[in-house]
């Protein structure tokens, strides 16, 4: 009799829980259908490299006008899928998309610069002196031909500084990214050989060296290995105090990764869909091995049933981005975009349409 | 009598060995535990329990929105789990040698080897992609498919250890046969398939992959499962790989959660699994 009593209490209870599982669903979606009319919020995913700036503009654009963005570092090619599969409003890469990446969608895609970032050169050597390399330099070491530290040719450019009779252990990526794909990049516009032997890639066929995870993978095997060298995000670099190179520009300036020099490596001619790569520019005192970080939207934004206050909200987003929104890039270590950038950005965002419409006027 | 001490001396050497090699097997769990806690412990405060995330160079900001998710997904997850795991489970004990049992309990098994990536996969093309958008529900369902197998086989087992006599007796008194299984034998076993159900929950709490492309993620709060939802491995992940020492302390203060939360269970199940 007590035994049936406890089934009967649990029975009772499995279906209280299926009844209030079943009203808190019906609530759910009454409260979606709620939302349809005014949009409060939007989804965007992709690079992880801006991550930290979009979180704080996102947070800064909450406080402002109550619009909840939320965004997901995924990574630079599950930002550029997802926007493909439409699942989130705007995607995000480091890398813009080639031709015959934009013949794979089936509407037009936009590029919306955002900021720009750097890949530094990093190293680990005793006391950590400040280095100065020429892309040639660079890209011996990366192809295995200059093996010492202590090597005539990286002696005759830094003079000053006491190199030990120590193996130079190169460090790459492992897995496929937007940093490696700038940084081979930056190699190929310097080197024919790395032009013709390597060549670009997200991931590529390395001659040497050992391979980590992510910035964070290399910044630590770059940290544990002595006589280490690695190229990673500069903000990577500078906050786990690693020493950063500077390289000598086309111009033949020795620059550092500052975030000015970066904003100026885009000092050079931009198409009006921003999809440039900036490595290697005539600026004269930009960092060479700079790069844009995209937003990727839809140029027709009536897809998949969404309603023109989507839209719209979307389009304010995006151009707050670019103006009120640059201002919190340099206290984070990102490069703010150049007026002349914001510019050519303007005039994406002004294309943006809802059922052939332009959304700005 | 040289006999005998060399045979005492060989069976000493090799307790001893047996011994050490079983401190060892402890030393790596043991280590984890000292780091979760060395470094998390410092970093649970009331504010880090329930307030947002704050962007970097903002003090404070907590991890509410993965707490939250992180109970969501595994509240439905298990939901949807265990009365499909209980009945299957019944069955392959009820039944054990037909066709069909057969051929659920080798899916079963098979599914139980299957990498959780996959399992997120699997939910992205099944719910994310027909429903156009990133879901709680799709993460739920995801950590759900993996829960299953589980405790299939756990409630297969532990049915399996009910006397064959208390079974009989019910029968013989005339007890229908559903009425026989729902109030005799399950209630006999209740204990052990819930000691299931908990490692199993153990188990997906702590699972990332399945999340990435189901679940998504969420800097804000929210409870509608239709949207995407935060959760705290998802949390750990984004933080552990930032440039950023303050959001490494915040992984560690997660991690010090899920282990806490984890050891929890594993008590519970201990407690349980005495009872039966």
């Amino acid at each position: 009799m007590k035994r049936m009593s406890k089934l009967n209490k649990i029975a009772i209870l499995a279906v209280l829980s299926i009844g209030l599982f079943g009203m808190f669903l019906q609530s759910c979606q009454k409260g979606e259908k709620a939302t349809t009319d005014k949009v409060t919020e939007l989804l965007g995913g992709g690079a992880t490299f801006p991550y930290v700036l979009y979180s704080k503009m996102f947070d800064v654009y909450h406080q402002k006008t109550g619009m909840k963005v939320n965004y997901q570092s995924i990574g630079s090619g599950g930002g550029i899928r997802q926007i493909k599969e439409k699942t989130v409003d705007f995607g995000a890469s480091d890398a813009f998309l080639s031709d015959e990446q934009l013949k794979d969608f089936n509407a037009p895609i936009l590029h919306i610069p955002m900021c720009l970032g750097a890949i530094a050169i990093t190293y680990n050597l005793p006391d950590n002196p400040q280095l100065k390399m020429t892309p040639e330099i660079i890209t011996d070491i990366y192809l295995g031909k200059i093996k010492k530290w202590n090597d005539p040719q990286i002696k005759a450019l830094n003079p000053d500084v006491k190199f030990p009779n120590l193996a130079i252990n190169v460090v790459h990526r492992s897995d496929g990214s937007g940093t490696t794909f700038g940084f081979v990049d930056y190699l190929c516009k310097v080197s024919d050989e790395w032009q013709t032997k390597i060549g670009r890639g997200t991931s590529v066929n390395w001659p040497l060296g050992l391979g980590g995870k992510g910035n964070e993978g290399v910044t630590g095997l770059v940290r544990q290995t002595p006589g280490g060298i690695g190229y990673v995000e500069v903000i990577y670099a500078k906050q786990n105090g690693l020493p950063v190179a500077t390289i000598k520009n086309k111009s033949g300036n020795f620059v550092s990764p500052e975030l000015s020099a970066i904003t100026k490596a885009a000092d050079t001619q931009i198409p009006t869909d921003t999809r440039v790569s900036i490595t290697n520019t005539e600026a004269s005192d930009g960092y060479p091995i700079s790069s844009f970080t995209w937003l990727l939207v839809y140029q027709e934004q009536n897809y998949n049933n969404r309603s023109e206050e989507r839209a719209q909200a979307l389009v304010n987003l995006l151009w707050w981005m670019i103006h009120d929104g640059q201002q919190y890039a340099s206290a984070l270590n990102y490069a703010p975009l150049d007026p002349k950038v914001v510019k050519l950005a303007e005039d994406v965002i002004k294309s943006i349409q809802y059922n052939g419409k332009n959304i700005l006027k | 009598m040289n006999k005998t001490s060399f045979r005492r001396i060989k069976n000493d050497t090799y307790k001893l060995g047996l011994i050490l090699l079983t401190i060892i097997s402890t030393v790596p769990f043991l280590l984890i535990l000292f780091f979760v806690i060395k470094n998390g412990i410092a970093v649970i405060n009331w504010e880090f329990l329930t307030s947002l995330p704050k962007p970097i160079g903002e003090n404070g900001g907590g991890i509410i929105n993965g707490l939250i998710g992180t109970g969501i997904l595994i509240i439905i997850a298990t939901i949807i789990a265990i009365p499909i795991g209980i009945i299957t489970g019944v069955y392959l004990a009820e039944y054990p040698n037909n066709l069909l049992s057969n051929s659920v309990r080798i899916v079963s098994e098979i599914f139980q080897g299957v990498p959780s990536i996959v399992v997120g996969i699997i939910a992205y093309f099944w719910l994310v992609k027909p429903m156009g958008h990133f879901s709680a529900l799709s993460g739920s369902f995801a950590l759900a498919l993996i829960l299953l197998p589980m405790i299939i086989k756990s409630t297969e087992e532990m049915v399996k250890l009910v006397p064959a006599d208390i079974k009989e007796a019910s029968l013989s008194l005339g007890v229908p046969y559903y009425r026989s299984i729902l109030k005799v034998i399950i209630p006999a076993s209740l204990s052990g398939i819930l000691t299931g159900a908990l490692t199993g929950i153990a188990r997906i709490s702590g699972e990332t992959a399945p999340l990435l492309f189901t679940a998504f993620g969420d800097s804000f709060f929210n409870i509608n499962i239709f949207k995407p939802i935060s959760s705290l491995p998802l949390l750990i992940f984004n933080y552990s790989i930032s440039p950023y020492q303050a959001w490494w302390a915040k992984a560690w203060g997660i991690s010090f959660l899920i282990v806490i939360f984890i050891l929890i269970l594993n008590i519970l199940t201990r407690i349980l699994y005495k009872k039966i």
